[in-house]
């Protein structure tokens, strides 16, 4: 839409121009600001005191040596190893960039993970906030967060903070089952034990982890904790589990009730014409 | 699981230690967390139960309908494993209850009809201290959201279980006859249409009893899941599963909901 056929029209230009011309005191400051939230975002984090600074990112490829998914027992540690250094790669990078940039927190982190049979691949990328007016130099460190910095405002309001991401990672053989107990087992309702073991001993192994990196962030939770599980896609026979979440702990003295308001939204279902209905 | 009083592995109770010490992990979203905090209940930890079963074979006549008695017996078992090793972990973390509970069923590469079922949740405790079990004794089970779970409080009712129940059920293949008999004509095939109902009764059947064990008033939130898993088309598992509550107190003020329009269409 541009300019000259709608100004007149939109008052909700008014409150747009607003957010925006606090994003402008930013430039006039440092030179230079990026970020990839929305407007709504953006006013959720002002509501708060709270501002944008940068968009920052951290990228790490960790290796794994050939030859570690073929035959084995136990956990592959090589791998549970290259995803937590690859991790811890990325993050550092990504406070390197906050903290150079002057941000106190990055929040919305967008979290993409690969993993191959020769490394791991980590990028994240997320923005930088701050405290409207705070100095450039982060009081308690930069905390890195997936939270949306919607989520992250609630979590304020609600009088917690994110302390930054905890991440556990296991990969662990499945053993194959014998010839003789495939065939004996063909035709029972049985629980396959060495699988659910198996299973178990990675995502045991995992969630450990993660609590361990919470607990040495002096957190007293972790909320929005994200599993992935399963067979590798490059080795069927090695199973992974993958937890990660945001560290938070109780900043006021007290958990702030948020009180909410139920709602009925009056809005009719927006029905589209849907031209592959019709063949 | 080799020690035989308590169902879960060395590793579990390790990492359950450590989240006694007051530390918790929630799959709960923020919002959702906010919401169980509205409520008076504090996350206390992820809880998880999983069991890799093997399902039996049923050998199934063409031309019958009937419930194939092997599979549901595998499809409950299963499921029952999950739960239980969930809801063990949740006691010893002196939970009060699991909320959010998912079921899931993952098929691997490690034999056709080899599943993984997973039962995964939140430990929630209440902070006033009052115990919420419910009438087994046990923490209670949910599936509703953090979102639902608030609604639901604001009605006087208490999440009490998970039910479900679950039948496999073959459905016959029509006869050459019966097929070129039909074949132009608007008509009803009566066969088909009673087996899915028998089906489908025998599973809200079960899931209705389960409820009247725990001494529940309702089930809310009751979903009926058809799926053919790896069986072929003609043999379909229903499963029909919701949260059992009952009412817990007599006088409640119900909020009234404020209308708006929403702009962001």
């Amino acid at each position: 839409m541009s300019d000259h056929n709608s100004a007149s029209k939109f008052n909700m230009k008014d409150e747009v121009r607003r957010a925006l011309g606090s994003l402008e005191k930013v430039v006039a400051n440092s030179g230079s600001m990026t970020s990839d939230l929305s407007i709504d975002e953006e006013l959720n984090l002002h509501s708060i005191g709270w501002e944008p600074v940068e968009l920052v990112s951290g990228i790490s490829l960790f290796s794994i040596p050939y030859g570690n998914w073929n035959w084995g027992q136990g956990e592959i540690e090589a791998a549970s190893f290259a995803h937590a250094q690859a991790f811890h790669n990325a993050i550092a990078r990504m406070h390197q960039e906050a903290a150079r940039s002057g941000g106190h927190g990055v929040v919305g982190v967008h979290i993409e993970r690969s993993i191959y049979s020769t490394h791991v691949e980590i990028s994240l990328v997320g923005t930088a906030v701050r405290p409207v007016g705070a100095s450039t130099i982060p009081v308690n460190g930069v905390f890195v967060s997936d939270l949306s910095a919607r989520d992250f405002t609630m979590l304020m309001v609600a009088g917690w903070e994110p302390l930054g991401l905890a991440t556990g990672a296991s990969f662990v053989f499945a053993p194959r089952r014998t010839m003789g107990a495939v065939i004996q087992q063909q035709s029972q309702n049985v629980e396959l034990a060495n699988f659910t073991e198996a299973m178990y001993s990675a995502r045991e192994a995992a969630m450990e982890r993660m609590q361990q990196a919470a607990l040495e962030m002096h957190g007293t939770g972790v909320v929005d904790v994200k599993v992935q599980e399963g067979p590798m896609h490059f080795a069927s026979h090695a199973v992974g589990f993958v937890a990660l979440g945001t560290v938070v702990r109780l900043a006021k003295p007290v958990h702030q009730m948020i009180h909410p308001v139920t709602v009925v939204s009056l809005n009719d279902r927006l029905i589209a014409f849907d031209v592959q209905s019709l063949s | 699981m080799s020690n035989p009083t308590n169902d879960l592995p060395q590793a579990t109770e390790h990492r359950l230690e450590e989240l006694e010490k007051g530390l918790f992990t929630s799959d709960l979203s923020v919002n959702e967390f906010l919401l169980i905090k509205e409520v008076g209940f504090h996350p206390v930890g992820f809880v998880m139960g999983s069991s890799i079963y093997h399902t039996g074979i049923q050998t199934r006549k063409w031309g019958q309908s009937q419930e194939l008695t092997k599979l549901t017996e595998a499809m409950y078992n299963a499921r029952e494993l999950a739960m239980t090793r969930m809801e063990e972990e949740a006691a010893e973390l002196g939970a009060d209850g699991v909320v959010g509970v998912r079921l899931d069923v993952n098929y691997y590469e490690w034999g056709k009809d080899a599943a993984e079922f997973i039962a995964v949740g939140t430990a929630v405790k209440a902070e006033d201290g009052v115990s919420r079990l419910n009438q087994l004794g046990k923490p209670f089970t949910s599936d509703l959201s953090g979102q639902d779970f608030w609604t639901l409080s604001q009605t006087g009712y208490a999440p009490q279980g998970l039910v479900m129940g679950t039948c496999v059920y073959h459905i016959a293949h029509r006869g050459i006859g019966q097929t070129l008999g039909t074949t132009g004509q608007n008509v009803e095939l009566p066969n088909f249409t009673q087996a899915l109902y028998e089906a489908r009764e025998l599973a809200m059947t079960r899931m209705q009893d389960e409820a009247t064990r725990l001494g529940a008033s309702g089930i809310v939130g009751v979903r009926l899941e058809e799926k053919s898993h790896q069986w072929g088309s003609h043999t379909i598992e229903f499963l029909a599963i919701g949260t059992a509550v009952t009412k817990t107190s007599d006088v409640v003020t119900l909020v009234k909901p404020t209308t708006i329009i929403s702009l962001d269409n």
